[in-house]
């Protein structure tokens, strides 16, 4: 069966002020239907220009797709119209954003917001589209759902806010939800219940969900595959349980590894926390013919900085692309 | 100086509390209050990690900024070494400053953009003026050296460095008056992971060196497990939960802290598998309307009619862990399990 | 002792001041640097200019109305055959000063109102902004042609009269910079390591709150060379001292048979203003940090 979504080879360039720099550089992946698949990695690591990519949303006159495929359901995306690209963001793809504060016009209740999606996309009248937005309001699990659809945001609480991000999102039963780091501005307890959302809402329509992140812990709770991305490439991809487990590529190894996560039972003893020294390369220095991480990789040799490494392949369609990946 | 008896803490807070007036119904409307800080005690001893664990809302930060007196408290005592913070008069308190300092959470707005990363540093010898000019210098030379900055690095401006380099300034700033006591509200979380533990071994390096005493703000419970000695877990200005490390995470009591930590993702195999998570539906109460009982009870998977009648208090169980919950029995069994 | 480690993250960059970077962004509008030569060469002529061009303004020289070219004058004459290009750069001198001391008075009234009421809020902001709104309410021109007319038209009072109805903007710029400024953390930093509240308002937030209050400091000397033509137009203006909207006013009987006489001091007002608007939206270009940021 081939999958919902293909990307191969995507090359995205952003053009600053130093010239033109690869964001995005050689990047290959699959997405299945219904499938749950995660980007990690630092800010700065390319994560939100995939999704722009894929949306068809990067910045104008800065941003362009340079060169590879974005194949959705069988048809090439990077070269689609503009039209037909506003036909599919919100109706086939859609997409939710970290800050619930700011993504809701404060001037329209969150009814209005709602219906007007469905009108637009899908031609309901103005009181079937209120009828539909009252249900998905209560689909995302607010309570008194016909009570509160005629509320303004600012009424809301950020976790109801992205609830109703989520509901306008999902109106069109979409094949595909982007959620570019959804819970990182709420509290644990309600980022805790929008997963179980997500979750569920995942079983129900079959909705293939990618999402974006930095919390190790939210992939391992919320996806099936995972790519960690580095300085606009890949680094490693696969299933999640796995690649915690045998990571393959040492920045896998450092961003689980530097996080003091909770275990079943803690002990008395207290590791000193693994370090990744340094930051993420500037923009300048991506698209070198050279591991880009090889300034912070304590493995560190000259093959790694004479040569870009290519992906190797492991069991389960696990690949890394590091030269050392084998020794890992 | 420094308070001789060896067991007493360094920092005792008692009762303190913190309210903002909130005015409803427009020019006209009646003035209520909102308790962000609701008779909150607690107390660290020299050398150890209090970690104030809570959501949104639960009056953490607003706790750590009346202990430093940044807001100011309407009732309680804050006993720093034994002298009460809270009753200086300006003079005192400016000179007082010098033990208590603040690492703040936003590496961008937390350093003054038209001054040097030297000013900054330099900032607080040059106002509580406790050590001769001349030596000033010098201790903002050996400052740079221990947070793991360059000694170039000294002439550059705020926005030349990333945010982990400011946050390793804004720790410099805090130490430059070796302070005893180091407030650290949010310190690592606007960072980004690999960043987040390059400072977080830094903090506990530093505390080693220098003997720092710890007040670790956080919403991160991770963070906490690793950094403290000892948690008090904040729900709506109240402190539900006091108890030390490993009592608290290896068997919570008050079902808040047990939903709490069975929310938080992890990418430990067993914990996933044993865990059941507790969701907790709705939201906090009106903070300014607040109900009679427990403040949790709307909320709370296991209330009971006492829990919406009675306001539980705060009080020891024989393990020494407090907890404010009628329903965790005397010898502390918890109503409810993950 | 620590194992953190030394981060050569960036390069050690050199250490550029603040103001060289606002300047390689001020560079870079090019319509703000020719006005800012524009505007150098008005303020050169305005100092030098009567050592130049040394003819009294007030000395009847020729044949009144002589058009600009005829006779050796560059301009022309106006209605009592007086030089109109001694009068343009004796006259600049006069806007000039009139503009930049007025801004200046305002700035001065301004910060200290819009500092004191954001820095202390409570009642010391209450009083303090119903002041300002009083002024802010008044009818500004009404109100200084009521101050010069009973004080007296000399320069400094006209110099008052316009400072003291436009204070209201700077006022209200900077008592909301200085709110956004007091709760951020650095400001927070400051008190925490005990400096007093005089330090805190003007070396730590004053400094921070001034890009904003220098743009608009920029627009209101144009804005007042506009305000003093208008009251020299009128008549209120020192009678012994020549100012671009006197020669308006008084030409102004003539603007159909003459038109240039009024026309030429017109343009020179124009073009000032102008270019004093173009340099403080450069300014604001310059100072704003949001788009300084890459």
């Amino acid at each position: 069966m081939a999958p919902l979504l293909k990307v191969e080879n995507l090359r995205i360039e952003l053009t600053t002020r130093k010239g033109v720099a690869p964001v995005i550089d050689d990047l290959s992946f699959e997405l299945g239907a219904g499938e749950s698949i995660s980007f990690v990695g630092e800010s700065g690591c390319g994560k939100s220009m995939t999704a722009l990519g894929i949306m068809g949303l990067l910045p104008e006159k800065i941003g362009r797709i340079a060169s590879g495929s974005i194949t959705f359901n069988g048809e090439e995306l990077t070269t689609a119209s503009d039209k037909r690209m506003r036909d599919l963001r919100g109706n086939e793809i859609s997409m939710i954003f970290q800050e619930p504060m700011t993504s809701l016009n404060p001037v329209y209740t969150v009814g209005e917001q709602i219906a007007e999606v469905l009108r637009a996309h899908q031609g309901l009248g103005r009181k079937a589209a209120w009828e539909q937005a009252t249900e998905l309001l209560d689909a995302v699990r607010i309570p008194n759902a016909r009570g509160r659809v005629g509320d303004y945001p600012f009424q809301m609480s950020g976790g109801q806010r992205q609830r109703v991000m989520i509901a306008i999102a999902l109106a069109c039963k979409p094949r595909i939800l982007i959620a570019d780091e959804p819970t990182t501005a709420l509290d644990v307890t309600v980022q805790a219940q929008i997963f179980d959302l997500l979750n569920d809402l995942r079983r129900q329509t079959g909705t293939a969900i990618i999402m974006i992140t930095h919390d190790m812990g939210a992939v391992a709770e919320m996806a099936e595959r995972m790519i960690v991305m580095y300085a606009g490439r890949n680094a490693e991809q696969g299933p999640v349980e796995q690649i915690i487990d045998h990571p393959r590529h040492p920045y896998t190894r450092g961003l689980i590894s530097c996080v003091p996560h909770l275990m079943k039972v803690l002990t008395e003893e207290r590791h000193t926390l693994t370090e990744v020294p340094g930051i993420v390369p500037s923009l300048s220095e991506f698209g070198r013919d050279q591991c880009l991480f090889a300034s912070r990789c304590p493995q560190v040799t000259q093959q790694c900085l004479d040569k870009r490494p290519p992906e190797m392949a492991f069991a389960d369609d696990q690949r890394s692309a590091c030269w050392h990946a084998e020794d890992i | 100086m420094r308070d001789s008896t060896v067991d007493s803490p360094l920092v005792e807070v008692l009762n303190l509390s913190v309210r903002f007036p909130v005015k409803r119904g427009g020019a006209f409307g009646r003035t209520s209050y909102l308790y962000a800080v609701d008779d909150v005690s607690f107390d660290i001893r020299r050398g150890e990690t209090l970690a104030i664990v809570g959501e949104s809302g639960s009056g953490k930060t607003t706790t750590a900024l009346a202990v430093a007196r940044l807001v100011a408290a309407c009732d309680g005592e804050v006993k720093v070494a034994g002298q009460d913070f809270l009753k200086l008069d300006d003079q005192a308190l400016r000179k007082a400053r010098a033990r208590l300092q603040f690492i703040f959470q936003d590496p961008y707005s937390s350093l003054n953009p038209r001054l040097r990363a030297e000013k900054i540093v330099r900032e607080p010898l040059d106002s509580m003026e406790t050590v001769p000019a001349a030596d000033r210098q010098g201790i903002v030379d050996k400052l740079f050296k221990a947070v793991g900055l360059h000694p170039e690095q000294q002439r550059l401006f705020p926005h030349q460095f990333s945010g982990g380099q400011r946050q390793r300034i804004g720790i410099a700033r805090a130490l430059a008056t070796q302070p005893e006591l180091v407030i650290c509200d949010e310190a690592v979380s606007a960072l980004d992971v690999a960043v987040q533990a390059q400072i977080l071994n830094l903090l506990k390096a530093l505390q080693a060196e220098f003997d720092l005493t710890y007040l670790f703000i956080s919403h991160d419970l991770g963070v906490v497990q690793h950094m403290c000695d000892t948690i008090a877990v904040m729900y709506m200005g109240r402190i539900v939960e006091y108890a030390d490390r490993l009592s608290l995470f290896n068997s919570p009591k008050h079902p808040y802290t047990v939903a709490l930590l069975s929310a938080v993702p992890s990418v430990d195999k067993e914990r996933r598998a044993e865990t059941r998570r507790i969701l907790i539906p709705g939201d906090p109460p009106d903070p300014v309307n607040l109900p009679p009982g427990c403040r949790f009870a709307n909320r709370c998977p296991v209330a009971q009619d006492i829990c919406r009648q009675t306001d539980p208090a705060l009080r020891s169980l024989p393990s020494g862990h407090r907890v404010a919950c009628h329903l965790v029995s005397e010898d502390g069994t918890p109503p409810l399990t993950p | 002792m620590t194992d953190a480690p030394i981060l050569p993250e960036r390069e050690i960059e050199k250490a550029r001041h603040p103001l060289a970077e606002a300047w390689e962004m001020f560079r870079r509008n090019h319509a703000a640097v020719a006005a800012l030569i524009v505007l150098a060469l008005i303020v050169l002529a305005a100092i030098f200019g009567p050592w130049i061009y040394p003819t009294d303004p007030f000395e009847m020289v020729w044949a009144p109305f002589s058009p600009p070219g005829a006779d050796g004058f560059l301009l022309g004459t106006d209605y009592l055959g007086r030089d109109l290009m001694a009068a343009l750069i004796h006259g600049a001198r006069v806007s000039i000063v009139i503009g930049v001391a007025a801004a200046l008075m305002s700035v001065l009234i301004g910060v200290t109102i819009g500092a004191l009421a954001g820095f202390y809020r409570g009642w010391v902001e209450e009083l303090l902004m119903r002041v300002t709104e009083f002024f802010q309410v008044l009818p500004t021109l009404l109100f200084s042609m009521v101050i010069v007319a009973l004080f007296g038209a000399s320069l400094p009072m006209i110099t008052f009269a316009i400072g003291i109805v436009s204070w209201t903007a700077v006022a209200r710029i900077t008592r909301s910079e200085f709110l956004r400024i007091r709760q951020l953390e650095y400001v927070m930093a400051s008190r925490a390591s005990g400096t007093g509240n005089r330090k805190l308002m003007f070396s730590v937030i004053l400094p921070n709150a001034l890009p904003p209050i220098i743009v608009q400091a920029a627009l209101m000397v144009g804005s007042a060379i506009l305000f003093e033509a208008g009251l020299s137009f009128l008549g209120l203006t020192d009678p012994n001292v020549v100012s671009w909207g006197q020669v308006i006013g008084s030409n102004r009987q003539y603007i159909l048979d003459a038109s240039f006489t009024v026309t030429i001091p017109g343009v020179a007002i124009f073009v000032t203003v102008l270019a004093i608007s173009l340099v403080g939206d450069g300014l604001n270009d310059a100072l704003n940090p949001k788009l300084r940021q890459r």
